[in-house]
């Protein structure tokens, strides 16, 4: 007794620790007792146990700090039982988090519930009542699952009732559990019995006082072993008196807690705050309970039946409203969805419905808006897995409540002749190669949740299967999942299959592996139907509601694809291989110089044309970026027969064409261009122009830049300076430029359409200039190839040479191939564009007026488009060498092309 | 606390901080090897495609894999685990039965039971277990005796293709496809396997549904206690290691770190700690908190960060950013054993190796 050594304290889990702290009481619920409450056992009895999660929701939120649940009564399999709560209770997020405690008299049943316990919970409970082999043999089981136990002060002779008995037995039971079985002290919790007093019988007057002297015994003579009790038990006299019942618990509470007692059984809400007693009932109380006075129970049956009397009349209405209830309907389903709370969710539901009109449109309103909060808070780390399922499961409350009405709105529209989208069909299946598909068997559950059907194939479904199935099915969907590494490609492959069979079904990807980056960049370029990383379960519900959506779908797709492609884009950027500059150039274009190849101009020089014919360039026009203007996706003239914008496209391009009958009618635009030859020769990656044939006297310099990405096998790192002859070959070789517009004239037209009213007719103005332009570019582009004499043995229609398949090219500054826009400041002063043509160059390098086309021209038979991509800073530090501009503005020209980070 | 005997693994971890191999499938796929490669004549007519059933090549390919082990202890891992991380019956079932799904059926305890019972299976799971173990004992001998210092094998025990905390059923949260023991069924087994194998330590990894762990730990205690190890003071120390999320918590059954300590503590394991997860950057606040918890040694074998199939190893984070990480840890006076995940290759466990050489491990109050 002399150790002065600190009382470990009771450590417990849920999902969530739990840790005893010193002083503080442990409220233990006991609601979901069949012995303790009358209701929670109809419920089991009846099957409902989800009502019967409910009452154990109540306890956790009415602040017990680790639940009891008790199945032991005649007409219910405790065993069956017990595994049944306990796994609902385990998928209840909000009552998970607390500790459980196991309690039976059947030692099945506490294993039975051992095994469901992912967390350290405590079995109630253990004694010698079947003597000393049985009770190491439970201690020890009860061990190797790692729980804390309840030791009832019990032996082969019977219950402890006096403090002798409660000592000697707790004594005893406490050496054999921890020198013999090894049990730890601190997860030793004694129950020495607590007794109905004011029975009536003398003998039960001391019960009280035996219990709370049993307690400080204990306390003080069995080291970290800890003390608890069903309280309810020492006021069954008063059984229908609640007042007094309360009363008694508080108090009998606050002297066993101050004599050490720990934790105990007790319903939170028959408790009352011992400092609010009424005096003299708390007088009356103590008086029975710590043995006082002798007429101590006849006093307090007198004084409990007045009370009773007294508070008939009154009627309690405990239930609070709560607080959150005070919301807008929206605020209140989206926390019924966050917190997974179902009790409002028809009333709120319904609230909605009122007022949004539509079923459909109180989904895609408030309810996905709150999936959408747990998505970003799961996103956070702010909610966990199974709390989201719990969200999906009130979702599927909500939707189960609408889709009565949703039926009577399909069976009007059906009555009114109107077409009706069936629900939506998923097929999920975790690809071949994979095993893994808890991650997607969750991302079932929500969408099941969410009222679609799902068609889960299982793991290591092949690509032929999965098509197969989701042809047969006739699925909206397709969802995959994968969590090795490995199963990307084979995502790859399902997607480049879905492409060759033709499938037009979006196609869902998820998993640990997967990512936005990687389905952007290597899956979605092989489908042409929308492929969507789901980054969680979560996830799942807004995105597939999206893409079966009528409304939303465009939308969401065109979102979707932009933001892609805006990845695609940005992850040509980070860390990519590059090779040095050096070995770059040591890969140029492989190009054999022979003078044969280089087509000698017919000119040298510069050379303007004016008011050139729109009705030449009409025929030269490539209509189909045309109709994206318009925001019509498609290719001319295919994009006439498109089932949804066939009509709609064929109106703008009549409507067009109609415009452009008046501008070239009555002259309202002018086209105008320059264009030029010029003897050169490649240096180095600059390419060098001369005065004249002579090659003398150098008049200007291209700067062009080299591809540096390490490519595979022998794909050279081109540089456009390779396809001029470099000046050591000795070889005559030109290279051309041009800047064109269809611009002049065309602000006045469009201010003229806006001040009457006619925005429609300004943006198709425009939207003709443009191609006007373009139409130019290609035309003039025509004559050159003709004046380098290679071009007249074409024969080339409009149609091909849109799709470009002769030879030469003609890169523009500030595109892929040369992304430095301040070359077109070089062709600018080549051309002396501004001069003959009135074109302008901003200072940012863009042209006005906006309808103009500028670039250079190659002829060489192996010159061809290709993309810069990366660039290392030994390029720029060359590039601005040979430039004459500062590195910081050639990393700011190039910014998108850096393969690094450039310094402040 | 004195103990009569202790463990050669715990010396060693009261003066330095113990390294442990790296990813053994990030690896493999480094050897390029094929479905043919994997099956070899043995599995040559499987239904199923076996490749990524990775603890297979223990049995066909003994070769790469003996030479990956070798490799990692050549990177200076004082561990190496066996190749064992799917050998249960439950898990080999999904690479050799077929599922019920695609008929129209479901998994569950029934489907389970037989897969139990199934001998082909069990059979299996037990040969690539004690190969696996004979293997890895093989290796760690000799390079132990080549370079003067002990190695020690880990039977590995992974989490496994089912959970026990998790419904699969849209309509029951209470359902389960597998029942308690019939995970423990499994996971006996193995452990037996491994123990004849030759295994010096026991590591229940990846730990991401606490009760499957659990089911794990209770088959070990009875194996212990069955097969008279307990009784023979011959008992295997047993580590153990657990995946968590961004909240700290296991990835199915959403236990937080200390949480999921109260429910193994009882196992008075060698060490406790975290692998696999989210990669090192996210792990540090529950390294410390496990630390400061638990009164045994931590060890920590992240992911090279999260996966990356744009990078080529597949994960973000290369050897020297992993020896980064874990040399915070190690300054942080966090880690008594420490090694790599997912994505980390020999070169990433050398240098980690040499990162800590002489770094302080850890000290804890037993």
């Amino acid at each position: 007794m002399s150790t002065v050594t600190e009382t470990k304290p009771l450590r417990l889990s849920g999902s969530q620790p739990f840790t005893q702290q010193s002083g503080v009481y442990i409220m233990i619920g006991e609601r979901t007792n069949v012995a303790g409450s009358p209701k929670f056992a109809k419920l089991i009895k009846e099957g409902k146990y989800e009502e019967a999660v409910s009452i154990a929701r109540q306890q956790v939120e009415n602040g017990a700090n680790v639940i009891d649940i008790c199945m032991d009564e005649g007409m219910i399999d405790g065993a069956v039982a017990m595994t049944r709560f306990l796994q609902l209770l385990g998928s209840e997020p909000e009552v998970a988090k607390v500790p459980f405690m196991v309690d039976s008299s059947k030692w099945e049943v506490i294993e039975a519930g051992l095994k469901c316990l992912q967390g350290k919970g405590i079995v109630n409970s253990i004694s010698l009542k079947e003597g000393e082999e049985k009770f190491r043999h439970n201690a020890a089981t009860v061990r190797k699952y790692g729980a804390a136990v309840v030791v009832m002060a019990f032996d082969e002779q019977g219950q402890a009732a006096t403090y002798e008995e409660k000592i000697r037995i707790c004594e005893r039971a406490y050496r054999i559990l921890v020198d013999e079985v090894g049990f730890p002290p601190e997860d030793i919790i004694f129950d020495p019995n607590i007794l109905t007093v004011a029975t009536g019988m003398e003998e039960h007057n001391n019960y009280a006082v035996d219990f709370i002297n049993a307690t400080r015994w204990i306390k003080a003579n069995l080291p970290h072993a800890k003390v608890s009790g069903g309280v309810s038990n020492i006021s069954f006299s008063f059984r229908g008196n609640n007042k007094v019942r309360e009363a008694m618990h508080s108090a009998f509470l606050y002297h066993a807690i101050a004599a050490g007692m720990d934790m105990g059984i007790v319903n939170a809400g028959m408790l009352e705050v011992y400092e609010e007693i009424e005096p003299d009932l708390k007088v009356l109380v103590e008086d029975v309970l710590l043995n006082r006075r002798p007429d101590a129970t006849e006093r307090l049956v007198e004084h409990g039946e007045r009370l009773k009397a007294e508070s008939s009349g009154t009627v309690q209405d405990e239930k609070k409203i709560e607080e959150w209830r005070n919301g807008t309907v929206e605020e209140r389903l989206s926390h019924s969805l966050v917190k997974g709370i179902d009790t409002y969710i028809d009333t709120d539901t319904e609230e909605a419905r009122a007022k949004l009109g539509r079923p459909l449109l109180v989904i895609e309103g408030p309810l996905m808006d709150g999936m959408g909060v747990v998505g970003d808070l799961f996103g956070a780390g702010k909610m966990f897995l199974p709390q989201v399922v719990k969200s999906a499961r009130v979702m599927k409350k909500a939707v189960a409540y609408l889709t009565p009405f949703m039926e009577a709105e399909k069976a009007a529209m059906l009555a009114a002749g109107q077409e009706v989208k069936a629900q939506g069909k998923i097929v999920l299946a975790t690809v071949k190669g994979d095993v893994h598909d808890i991650g997607k068997n969750i991302v079932g559950v929500v969408l099941a949740c969410n009222n679609y059907e799902v068609i889960d194939m299982g793991v290591m479904v092949s690509s032929e299967k999965i098509l197969e199935r989701a042809r047969a099915e006739k699925a909206d969907l397709i969802g995959l999942s994968g969590l090795i590494t490995p199963s990307l490609d084979e995502m790859v492959h399902v997607a480049k299959e879905m492409e060759r069979q033709g499938f037009k079904l979006p196609l869902l990807v998820g998993g640990a592996t997967t990512s936005r980056a990687h389905t952007a960049v290597k899956i979605a370029p092989h489908y042409s139907e929308p492929v969507v990383h789901v980054l969680d379960a979560s996830r799942a519900v807004p995105v597939t509601t999206s893409l079966l959506s009528e409304d939303g779908k465009a939308e969401f797709v065109a979102r979707h694809r932009a933001d892609y492609e805006a990845l695609r884009k940005s992850h040509a950027s980070p860390r990519q291989k590059t090779v040095s500059l050096n070995t770059a150039r040591s890969r140029r274009t492989p190009i054999e110089w022979r003078a044969e190849d280089l087509a000698v101009p017919e000119f040298t020089g510069v050379r303007v044309l004016d008011n050139f014919p729109l009705a030449t360039l009409r025929e030269y026009i490539d209509w189909s970026p045309f109709f994206h203007t318009w925001g019509l996706k498609g290719i001319y003239p295919r994009i006439f027969d498109h089932p949804e914008h066939g009509a709609q496209a064929r109106q703008v391009f009549t409507e067009g064409n109609a415009l452009l009958d008046t501008i070239i009618e009555q002259n309202l635009i002018t086209a105008r261009g320059v264009y030029g030859f010029f003897p050169a020769s490649a240096v180095g990656d600059d390419v060098e122009l001369y005065t004249d044939g002579k090659r003398g006297e150098v008049l200007d310099r291209f700067h062009f830049l080299r591809q540096q990405a390490n490519r595979e096998g022998t794909e050279p790192c081109r540089s456009l300076a390779d396809f001029i002859a470099p000046k050591e070959t000795g070889l005559s070789d030109y290279i051309g430029a041009f800047a064109v517009t269809s611009g002049i004239g065309l602000k006045e037209l469009c201010d003229r359409f806006r001040a009457e009213n006619d925005d429609y007719n300004a943006i198709m103005a425009e939207a003709i200039a443009d191609r006007l332009a373009e139409a130019f570019a290609e035309c003039l582009h025509k004559r050159v190839r003709d004046e380098w004499g290679y071009g007249r043995a074409e024969g080339l229609s409009p149609a091909e040479l849109i799709q470009e398949k002769y030879r030469g090219i003609r890169p523009a500054p500030g595109y892929p191939g040369c992304p430095d826009h301040t070359e077109k400041g070089t062709l600018w002063q080549l051309l002396d564009v501004q001069a003959n043509t009135g074109m302008q160059i901003t200072e940012s390098f863009a042209m006005w007026p906006g309808s103009s086309v500028s670039g250079i021209y190659f002829a060489h038979p192996e010159s061809r488009y290709f993309s810069l991509g990366k660039i290392d800073r030994d390029q720029v530090v060359d590039y601005h060498k040979r430039k004459g501009m500062s590195i910081a503005e050639v990393e700011r020209w190039l910014g998108p092309n850096l393969n690094y980070e450039p310094a402040e | 606390m004195t103990k009569a005997h202790q463990h050669p693994l715990e010396k060693i971890l009261e003066s330095r901080i113990a390294i442990i191999d790296g990813a053994m499938g990030t690896t493999i796929r480094t050897y390029g090897m094929t479905e043919a490669d994997i099956r070899g004549e043995r599995f040559k007519d499987s239904k199923k495609d076996l490749l990524n059933n990775g603890d297979l090549f223990s049995l066909t390919q003994p070769k790469m894999i003996c030479d990956i082990h070798r490799r990692f202890l050549e990177a200076g891992a004082d561990i190496i685990e066996t190749n064992t991380f799917g050998a249960t019956g439950i898990t080999q079932s999904e690479f050799f039965v077929d599922d019920p799904r695609e008929h129209g059926g479901r998994k569950d305890p029934e489907f389970y039971q037989k897969i139990i019972e199934d001998k082909f299976l069990n059979d299996l799971a037990w040969e690539i277990n004690e190969q696996s173990a004979r293997q890895c004992r093989e290796w760690a001998d000799r390079t132990g005796n080549e370079t003067g210092r002990q190695r020690f094998v880990a039977g590995a025990i992974g989490p496994l293709t089912v959970s026990l905390s998790n419904s699969p059923d849209a309509d029951d949260s209470g359902f389960r496809v597998v029942t308690f023991d019939q995970v423990k069924a499994a996971y006996v087994q193995q452990v037996r396997a491994l123990i004849a194998g030759g295994s010096d330590l026991l590591l229940v990894e990846t730990i991401f549904d606490s009760l499957n762990a659990k089911a794990a730990l209770v088959a070990i205690r009875e194996v212990f206690d069955q097969d008279g190890l307990t009784a023979n003071n011959k008992e295997l120390p047993v580590m153990i290691s657990a995946a968590v999320g961004r909240g700290g918590e296991t990835l199915i059954s959403a236990q937080t770190t200390e949480a999921f300590w109260n429910a193994v503590q009882h196992v008075k394991p060698l060490s406790v700690g975290l692998n696999c997860s989210l990669g090192p950057d996210l792990m540090y606040p529950f390294l410390e908190e496990l630390s400061e918890k638990a009164n045994v040694a931590i060890s920590c074998y992240p992911n090279a960060g999260l996966p990356n199939p744009l990078s080529e190893t597949g994960f973000d984070l290369g050897p020297q950013d992993m020896a980064r990480y874990l040399g915070d840890f190690a300054r942080g006076g966090l880690i008594n054993i420490a090694g790599g995940c997912c994505g980390n290759t020999p070169e990433h466990i050398a240098a980690i190796a040499k990162a800590l050489d002489g770094k302080a491990p850890r000290e804890w109050g037993a």
